[in-house]
């Protein structure tokens, strides 16, 4: 396969690898985040398949290949995967790429607010990521789960805690660092004209997503700083046997990570509005009400953090008072939906791949959100709290919706990041096995789940055969989505070879289709500053603004 | 064909009272019936017209090149916020009500302290009898894989009194572990330093799995417990016919690592 492709001169990603390494260049640095991403996202999904094949049948199988180690090397697996999909992929893919590359595009700006912070963001990603290849070495698996719970990751079964801490800190400094940009340049950065009803629906939940960044990340590095000063500098925070209260983490841990979900998930809201207005071409319906959905996930998102506790031993009030804040997340989110189903009303629908992912994902994420009401409801999560029901439905969310929602938005801007066109009949092969393994793997878990009451993180079950049989089934579904994934990756590098790509092919009037070149120049705007006419709207279809400005 | 029965099943009818297996078993499928059959009205109420439109509205060339030019509709907009948050507080208020019925234990419940430890469970009744089961009681060693409780030793058992409310005090040694018991469809966890409480009742004699549910290192898969469900007779005499104290069973637990 040839991808050795000399890029034309004069474009953004001509460069020598010293530029690389040193760039302040937003489209640079987003594409660094974005390959890390990805390259995590590999790995973290071949952990994914070792942890099904281990599932699927009874007993411990690892020990066979690793001697006694076996388990322990299923629990460090288990924990990698956890993490690395969730921060690596789910958060940076978003935080890192996509907000990087696109945000100053789509609001008229030359770089984001601070290039240097932005490159020394990367970084420290960076330095996290060599951090946790790091733990690949046996002697340094990290075993407590990505949540890392006290008192059990202040024992020495648990792995090194300090490497957990350190790889934690260093992803929340680029974090901090990633959010504060965001913000700044949104806030203050945007072209003559766009004002606040006219940012695009993904500038708007990259914002909100920041926000939340700000606010949740310091909780997240406090809890393991405290832990890191209980477990080797004897303070007592965490431990009871000393009048600390493991409860504490906990509360700390969910404060940041319960509404980080909507980091992860806001973005890809932001990708399937865009799709969906675009290959109707039409407005978003209800653009106002989409805009304040997405700021009112974020807020209410911050006062749910209890439901991961239901059953921690918190005390029975707080409970309910939590079940009826997590159930009214549902409002906004349900406004969000109906809102995208009203767009299709009248519309012309281009079924090409981006728009497939985004339908695939909007109908995982209804699945995902409609399961998540008994994780709500205190009453029903006192018997699936910790069982294989809340492994399927947030692989329907975060799984399904966001990485539906990444590939939705890999596929739409392909053209504008390469210049080149992506295969259209391996896209939607790989969106129709990625659909249909998905939903085998992830349905058949929630049921296993809620019927069967099979608990979450087991490498090793009774030999019930009902059990066994689920099991397979799910295995078969992830061997199917195996597939779908490299598809997409295939079609990716391959297509960097593929046929040019038109300048503005999906005709959008969002600026970052309108008003640069395909591939994006180095000064991204053809021409600089950026004004647009007064009527000009992201989602003006019917106005011609594609061809205009 | 077995799954999709016992799905109707779960969701299906309430049962007579005298058909109900276990509490609070009960209450918590009557929030599942309800959250059920909301949850399919609303994927139905969105996925119909949303597969609708993607045939209906299809691009089609020369047709309908461009779509309508509709911004939104303010009354529609309301609608679909206002009936969600009334869907939303019956949800929560339907679960809470539920939920009173799930935390507190009947007048009259026998009381049991069970305390966890890596990995396995401790079992303490009223006049002081104990009795401990660990995850190298219940794997086949030559097999590596758990034995199904008609071959556990009765001795690594729990003894439960049918139609009788258990009460539950727990706690932990070392980590937080969580005493999940699935037929009784109820779950706590075991806090080192706090003392937790759930309940739950049997109606049928049986053998019940108890489970650790929150990943407490190596042998967290193997933290399985069994629940011997007995007439209250047979309970009474197991109760007083062995020693107060039971010693702990031949082959010893694996130390629990130190901290």
């Amino acid at each position: 396969m040839a991808v050795a492709h000399v890029p034309p001169a004069g474009t953004w990603y001509g460069a020598t690898l010293k530029e690389w390494v040193f760039t302040t260049d937003h489209k640079k640095i987003g594409m660094l985040y974005f390959i890390t991403s990805l390259i995590f996202f590999i790995v973290a999904g071949l952990f994914g398949l070792i942890i099904r094949f281990e599932q699927s049948a009874p007993g411990i199988q690892l020990p066979g290949l690793f001697g006694q180690e076996g388990t322990d090397l299923y629990n460090y697996i288990l924990t990698g995967h956890g993490a690395v999909m969730l921060l690596w992929w789910a958060v940076n893919v978003w935080m890192g790429g996509f907000a990087n590359f696109l945000v100053p595009l789509m609001i008229g700006a030359r770089d984001v607010a601070f290039p240097r912070l932005n490159a020394f963001s990367y970084w420290s990603f960076f330095g996290a990521s060599l951090l946790v290849l790091l733990t690949l070495i046996p002697g340094n698996w990290i075993k407590m789960l990505w949540t890392g719970y006290a008192p059990y990751s202040m024992n020495d079964n648990a792995g090194p805690t300090s490497l957990y801490v350190l790889i934690v800190l260093l992803y929340g400094i680029s974090s901090t660092g990633g959010s504060v940009n965001m913000i700044t340049t949104i806030v203050s950065m945007r072209a003559k004209g766009i004002g606040w009803t006219k940012l695009n629906l993904f500038v708007h939940a990259i914002m909100a997503a920041s926000l939340i960044q700000l606010f949740g990340v310091p909780s997240l590095m406090g809890s393991v700083i405290l832990l890191f000063t209980d477990k080797y500098l004897g303070t007592n925070f965490y431990n009871p046997m000393l009048g600390g209260d493991p409860l504490l983490y906990q509360h700390l841990l969910w404060f940041y990570s319960h509404p980080v979900v909507y980091v992860m998930i806001l973005p890809a809201f932001g990708v399937f509005s865009e799709v969906i207005s675009t290959m109707s071409r039409k407005p978003i319906f209800g653009y106002i009400s989409m805009a304040l959905a997405i700021y009112a996930i974020a807020f209410v998102g911050f006062e749910t953090w209890v439901h991961h506790m239901f059953v921690s031993g918190v005390p029975d009030w707080l409970r309910v008072l939590f079940s009826y804040t997590t159930l009214f997340v549902g409002v906004p989110t349900g406004i969000k939906i109906f809102n995208w189903v009203a767009t299709l009303h009248k519309a012309s629908i281009r079924y090409n791949t981006p728009m497939l992912f985004t339908f695939g994902g909007i109908l995982m994420f209804l699945i995902g959100g409609l399961t998540g009401i008994p994780n709500a409801m205190v009453s029903i999560d006192l018997g699936i709290s910790d069982s294989l029901f809340i492994v399927g439905h947030f692989h329907y969310v975060l799984g399904m919706a966001l990485t539906f929602g990444a590939f939705s938005g890999i596929y739409y801007w392909y053209p504008k990041v390469t210049g080149r066109m992506y295969s259209e009949g391996l896209g939607k092969l790989s969106f129709w096995l990625m659909l249909i393994g998905a939903n085998i793997m992830f349905f058949f878990q929630m049921y296993m789940g809620m019927v069967h009451g099979m608990p979450r993180r087991y490498p090793d079950y009774p030999p019930i055969p009902e059990w066994v049989q689920l099991m397979q089934i799910q295995t078969v579904g992830a061997l199917i989505m195996t597939v779908a994934i490299l598809l997409s990756l295939i079609n990716w590098i391959k297509s960097l070879g593929g046929p040019k790509a038109e300048e503005n092919p999906w005709k959008s009037p969002s600026l970052e289709w309108s008003m640069t070149t395909t591939p994006v120049g180095p000064n991204n705007f053809k021409k600089y500053p950026v004004e647009v006419p007064d009527d000009w709207h992201p989602y003006a279809y019917y106005k011609g603004y594609h061809t205009h400005i | 064909m077995k799954n999709l029965l016992s799905l109707l099943l779960l969701v299906g009818t309430a049962m007579a009272k005298e058909d109900i297996l276990a509490y609070p078993r009960a209450y918590w499928e009557n929030s599942v019936t309800v959250w059920f059959w909301v949850a399919v009205a609303i994927y139905i109420i969105v996925a119909v017209p949303s597969i609708y439109f993607m045939v209906k509205y299809r691009y089609r060339p020369k047709e309908n090149e461009e779509g309508a030019h509709i911004e939104g509709n303010t009354a529609i907009e309301i609608v679909w916020t206002v009936i969600p948050t009334i869907i939303v507080l019956f949800l929560g208020t339907y679960s809470f009500a539920n939920f009173v019925k799930q935390r507190n234990a009947p007048e009259g419940a026998l009381e049991i302290k069970v305390t966890a430890f890596m990995w396995g469970w401790e079992f303490e009744y009223p006049n002081g009898k104990k009795v401990y089961t660990f995850f190298n009681q219940v794997a086949d060693p030559e097999k590596n894989i758990y034995l199904m409780p008609e071959k556990i030793d009765d001795s690594a058992k729990a003894y439960i009194p049918a139609g009788k409310p258990i009460k539950v005090y727990c706690t932990s040694r070392d980590v937080i572990h969580s005493f999940f018991v699935h037929e009784a469809r109820v779950t706590e966890d075991c806090v080192p330093g706090r003392i937790t409480k759930l309940w739950f009742q049997f109606n049928k004699p049986g053998e019940y799995w108890v489970f650790c549910r929150e990943y407490c290192g190596t042998w967290h898969s193997r933290m399985a417990s069994v629940l011997k469900v007995v007439s209250e007779d047979e309970f009474n005499k197991w109760l007083g016919g062995q020693e107060a104290q039971q010693t702990a069973p031949a082959n010893e637990p694996a130390q629990p690592v130190q901290q």
